[in-house]
């Protein structure tokens, strides 16, 4: 079979999958507050309201768009896209799952493309995804959009350091940088399989990757970038209509995204506990309910936690998340070493 | 003068009159329904029942006041228990058939026998017995309804019919529990001092056709003032509804002009007042059709005609107050020129009661400024010598005639003050100005006496006081003649 | 002045997180627990007989306004929320409104009106809401105002009720 239409088959269902969670995320992440609120949430679009993200997707085409007097129009409009684009595309390293057979063709592995560097591709562009935010807040000419953007690099890049640290500390575990080969090192086959994820070897890893994803995306507790007492709307406060909702794609992507990091990293990927030789389907399935778990973790921790304080979020990124992610690293290193290397 | 001790208090009495007229002069509500000031006492509703001794030995007897003469040192108290208690029995018996549409009735708010039911009577009545039925709609002709069933048998309007018009029309009729008020053979009212009857009558069987269900009185703002029917000037409360719209006029007692009473033309004067379409502040001929500007400019444009075109002929309109009249003399000194004002002719409406016939309200007060009546026929005459006119005053356009007015050649530089637009081809600038009502000011009546007009109502907006708008041409003019 | 005492926080506590899984756990119970919500446009409040909604005046079985126009309820209001004209009528009662405005803008729903109507003519039905998109539409004229009497029974009888406990019987009507 032709492989470009094989790739573009894959990156449709992938790039689509990606959307559509982020589409559905909005809903869930409304549905969920209400729920644990006492409420019962939007219900009145569609049957239980699982068409309000069209509805809403119509509104804001539909809605006007401003630009401030005094913005830099190029940038003020170029901001949406860099903030959605980053996350998008680290999508493409994922390994949803392996080999995938369907009407006797043969797909190859589940994922858009298996690069060798994919943690490193992944960090690199993750990083951009602060463009977006800056650019955004220094464009609209707005002080709280300003402040919110600044706020929001600085803590970006502070919990990007522990993020990267724990990263490398399972690279060194599996000694390859491809995502691929680290989830095929967590299955490598055997009922006990289970016992082979990152996570029983790597617990204060996972722990600091966790926290610091939620930073990374500007979520809850440390959502210092929009943070509504302060700053209004934070670094999106000026922005409104279509553009308005590239800054939610893109951070509902970046969740997904991360969700995904996790559990490929740590969870295993596609791995199916006690069923090391499961075919694709149930893998992506397994994929699928691993990382809903931390997308549901994300909204959940979201409308449990109140916000931190800005000198409080500084204070753990860099005197507890810091040092203890090098010490995590130098703990694996050490453990490497004195087991005869991975 | 008679002294007599009215509530523990030494006051003078009139011993012409009777107690009642005493107490109401000191000061003293006494309850009354069959007395009235203005006409002669019969005592038949006994419920101005109060407390008399002779003098200070005697026993305290409960008399009515209304038919008790003065005598020298009677003491007299109103507040007294017996005379409460003869009172409320009275009372009892007046509201025995008496119906309680109090909600419907026209005189609720302003009813003598709401006012002392609330004081005296008791909440419920005893009686089993049904209540009279009677005629609740009887039409008295014009400008009078009657409801017998409200009626307590006073017989204020049969007195007031015999006595004060002298047109006796009205009777009891039947005798004892069957009595009503009623004209000879259902006869319609006649006489130009109907209305009378229905505020002398002190409950609401006489009611006034046009006023009819139209205003609760308790809505209706009143203010002091003078009517503008006639020479005469009697002196009148006039009643205006929340939206500015005039629902009564009503005799205020002055015995030095009319007594407590108006004749009918007076009383339902009121349709010029309430006339639509009011020129609100001014308007310039502008081609053939109007522009509406500010009265000061319109004054300028004004103050430029009457420079240019000879000297001007002032003619006012009766209706001008004393203080509106010394305005325009001071305005016709400035233009050289002597004011006179229309006087239509005598009307035949004049009776030997109040109605002069003359509908010139202030023409004793314009006359003695020295600014004389002349009729529109002579008027007109004298404006064709004239380049330029100025018309002063409210409806003077209306008794000039509109239609001689609309005959003036268009070349005639005419100026109007007055409170509607005159759409004439000879005139050039209209400047509104209030009516009677929205202005306050002193008309001088027939017999020398002031009567105060009061500002009833607001005028529309833009529209300026008469007395500034001449005045204003006034100093317009004369800064023109300095700067020449 | 007052001295705050801190609590010291014990180790698990610095530590944050099971005090975070605590917290975790609690919304995620809550989760599941009764819902409040009112779904408004088809879930409606109940009203019962005290209910005071907007006032409404009543039209008699044969089709008559029970208005006589009095103007005592215009007299009582509060808020000067209402404005009557009166006309003449060929009916037995000879006297009904030409027009009787309500401003549903000032009205408080106070219930003065009802309170004052000797004609038992105005009552507070159960209707509350009030919506519209000009402020001139909002001032209701009679014939919004109208209402069969049926659809007031609920509040009259339990007006009448009230009234029992302080009215004596009287002869007069």
């Amino acid at each position: 079979m032709n492989e470009i239409l094989v790739w573009v088959i894959k990156t449709g269902f992938i790039f689509g999958g990606l959307v559509g969670t982020a589409a559905a995320m909005s809903l869930a992440e409304r549905k969920f507050s209400a729920w644990m609120q006492y409420r019962i949430g939007p219900n009145r679009v569609g049957p239980w309201g699982l068409l309000q993200p069209i509805a809403d997707g119509v509104k804001f085409m539909f809605k006007e768009e401003l630009i401030p007097d005094g913005a830099n129009k190029w940038v003020f409009q170029l901001a949406p896209l860099l903030a959605a684009m980053p996350a998008m595309m680290t999508i493409a390293v994922i390994p949803f799952a392996g080999r995938v057979e369907l009407f006797g063709q043969d797909f190859g592995n589940l994922s858009i493309t298996d690069l060798d560097i994919g943690a490193l591709y992944v960090l690199a562009i993750g990083g951009l995804a602060i463009y977006g935010v800056i650019l955004g807040g220094w464009a609209s000419n707005s002080k709280y959009s300003l402040l919110g953007g600044l706020r929001a690099s600085a803590q970006m890049i502070s919990y990007e350091l522990s993020l990267i640290l724990t990263i490398l500390a399972v690279i060194a575990m599996t000694g390859d940088l491809d995502l691929r080969a680290i989830v095929e090192a967590q299955n490598t086959g055997g009922v006990w399989n289970v016992l082979e994820w990152n996570i029983w070897y790597q617990p204060l890893g996972f722990m600091l990757f966790v926290v610091a994803t939620f930073a990374e995306t500007n979520r809850h507790p440390f959502d210092f970038a929009e943070c509504e007492p302060e700053l209004v709307g934070g670094f999106h406060t000026e922005y409104s209509a279509m553009r308005f909702a590239l800054f939610f794609i893109g951070e509902y992507c970046a969740m997904t995204v991360m969700a995904c990091l996790t559990v490929t990293l740590f969870l295993g990927g596609p791995s199916v506990p006690f069923w090391a030789a499961a075919p694709w389907f149930v893998g992506f399935a397994a994929f699928l309910v691993k990382a809903g778990f931390f997308l549901f973790l994300f909204i959940w921790v979201r409308w449990t936690l109140p916000r931190f304080r800005f000198d409080q979020l500084m204070h753990l990124g860099w005197k507890v998340f810091l040092p203890l992610s090098l010490l995590n690293l130098l703990a694996t290193g050490v453990a490497i070493l004195f087991r005869g290397g991975a | 003068m008679t002294k007599i001790i009215l509530n523990g208090r030494e006051v003078d009495a009139d011993p012409e009159q009777p107690l009642i007229h005493a107490c109401h002069t000191a000061g003293t509500d006494v309850p009354h329904y069959c007395y009235h000031p203005g006409l002669s006492p019969v005592g038949s509703c006994r419920i101005c029942q109060v407390e008399v001794r002779m003098n200070a030995e005697a026993p305290p007897r409960v008399m009515v006041a209304c038919r008790t003469p003065i005598s020298e040192g009677m003491i007299v108290d109103t507040d007294a228990a017996p005379a409460h208690a003869a009172r409320k029995e009275c009372l009892e018996f007046l509201l025995k058939n008496h119906p309680l549409d109090c909600p419907i009735c026209d005189k609720a708010g302003e009813c003598t026998l709401q006012d002392y039911s609330f004081d005296e009577g008791q909440g419920a009545g005893r009686t089993v017995e049904p209540r009279r039925k009677l005629e609740k709609r009887k039409d008295l002709g014009d400008v009078i309804v009657l409801d017998q069933e409200r009626c307590i048998l006073c017989s204020r309007c049969v007195r007031f019919m015999d006595e004060i018009p002298k047109t006796p029309q009205l009777v009891v009729s039947q005798r004892g529990a069957d009595s009503v008020i009623e004209t000879f053979m259902d006869r319609p009212l006649t006489g130009n001092y109907q209305g009378n009857l229905a505020d002398v009558c002190p409950v609401g069987a006489l009611t006034l056709k046009p006023f009819r269900f139209k205003a609760r009185v308790w809505n209706l703002q009143k203010s002091a003032s003078t009517c503008a029917e006639c020479s005469r000037g009697c002196s009148i409360t006039t009643e205006v509804l929340r939206n500015g719209e005039l629902k009564r006029f009503r005799p205020r007692a002055n015995p030095d002009v009319n007594g407590y009473w108006m004749c009918d033309t007076g009383r339902f004067a009121f349709e010029h007042a309430n006339a639509p379409e009011r020129l609100a502040g001014a308007a310039l001929r502008n081609g053939q059709g109007w522009t509406a500007v500010h009265p000061i400019d319109a004054l300028e444009v004004a103050r430029d005609m009457l420079v240019t075109h000879g000297t001007a002929l002032l003619v006012a309109s009766p209706f001008l107050t004393v203080e509106e009249g010394a305005a325009l003399v001071a305005l016709g000194r400035e233009l050289g020129a002597r004011p006179m004002f229309v006087s239509p002719p005598k009307n035949e409406l004049a009776d030997d009661l109040l109605h002069t016939g003359d509908p010139c309200p202030n023409r004793r007060g314009l006359t003695e400024l020295g600014i004389d009546g002349l009729s529109a026929h002579d008027i007109l005459a004298k404006i064709a010598e004239h380049e330029s006119v100025v018309l002063v005053g409210e409806r003077v356009a209306e008794l000039m005639g509109p239609e001689a007015l609309a005959a003036l050649p268009a070349a005639l530089r005419m100026i109007v003050f007055d409170s509607h637009l005159l759409d004439v081809p000879a005139a050039d600038v209209c400047i509104g100005v209030p009516i009677h009502v929205e202005r306050a000011g002193t008309w001088i009546n027939i017999d020398g006496h002031a009567g105060r007009i009061a500002h009833a109502r607001p005028a529309p907006a833009g529209v300026q006081l008469l007395t500034r708008s001449l005045e204003g041409l006034a100093d317009l003019l004369t800064s023109e003649t300095r700067a020449r | 002045m007052v001295i705050v005492k801190r609590k010291t926080l014990s180790f698990s506590e610095r530590l944050y997180l099971p005090e975070i899984v605590r917290g975790l756990s609690i919304t995620f119970r809550k989760m599941f627990a009764k819902r409040v919500t009112r779904q408004y446009p088809e879930e409606r409040l109940e009203t019962t007989e005290v209910t005071r909604g907007q006032p409404r005046l009543v039209v008699n079985e044969d089709d008559s306004i029970a208005c006589v126009s009095c103007g005592l309820c215009e007299a009582a209001c509060p808020a000067y929320a209402i404005t009557i004209d009166g006309q003449e009528t060929d009916r037995f009662i000879e006297r009904e409104p030409e027009r009787f405005d309500i401003d549903m803008l000032r009205c408080i729903l106070c219930g003065f009106c009802e309170e004052a109507c000797p004609k038992d003519a105005i009552y507070m039905s159960d209707e509350l809401e009030l919506a519209d998109y000009s402020r001139a539409a909002l001032i209701y004229d009679i014939e919004k105002l109208k209402r069969p009497k049926s659809a007031l029974e609920q509040r009259i009888g339990y007006v009448n009720k009230i009234n029992q406990r302080w009215q004596t019987p009287s002869s007069t009507s």
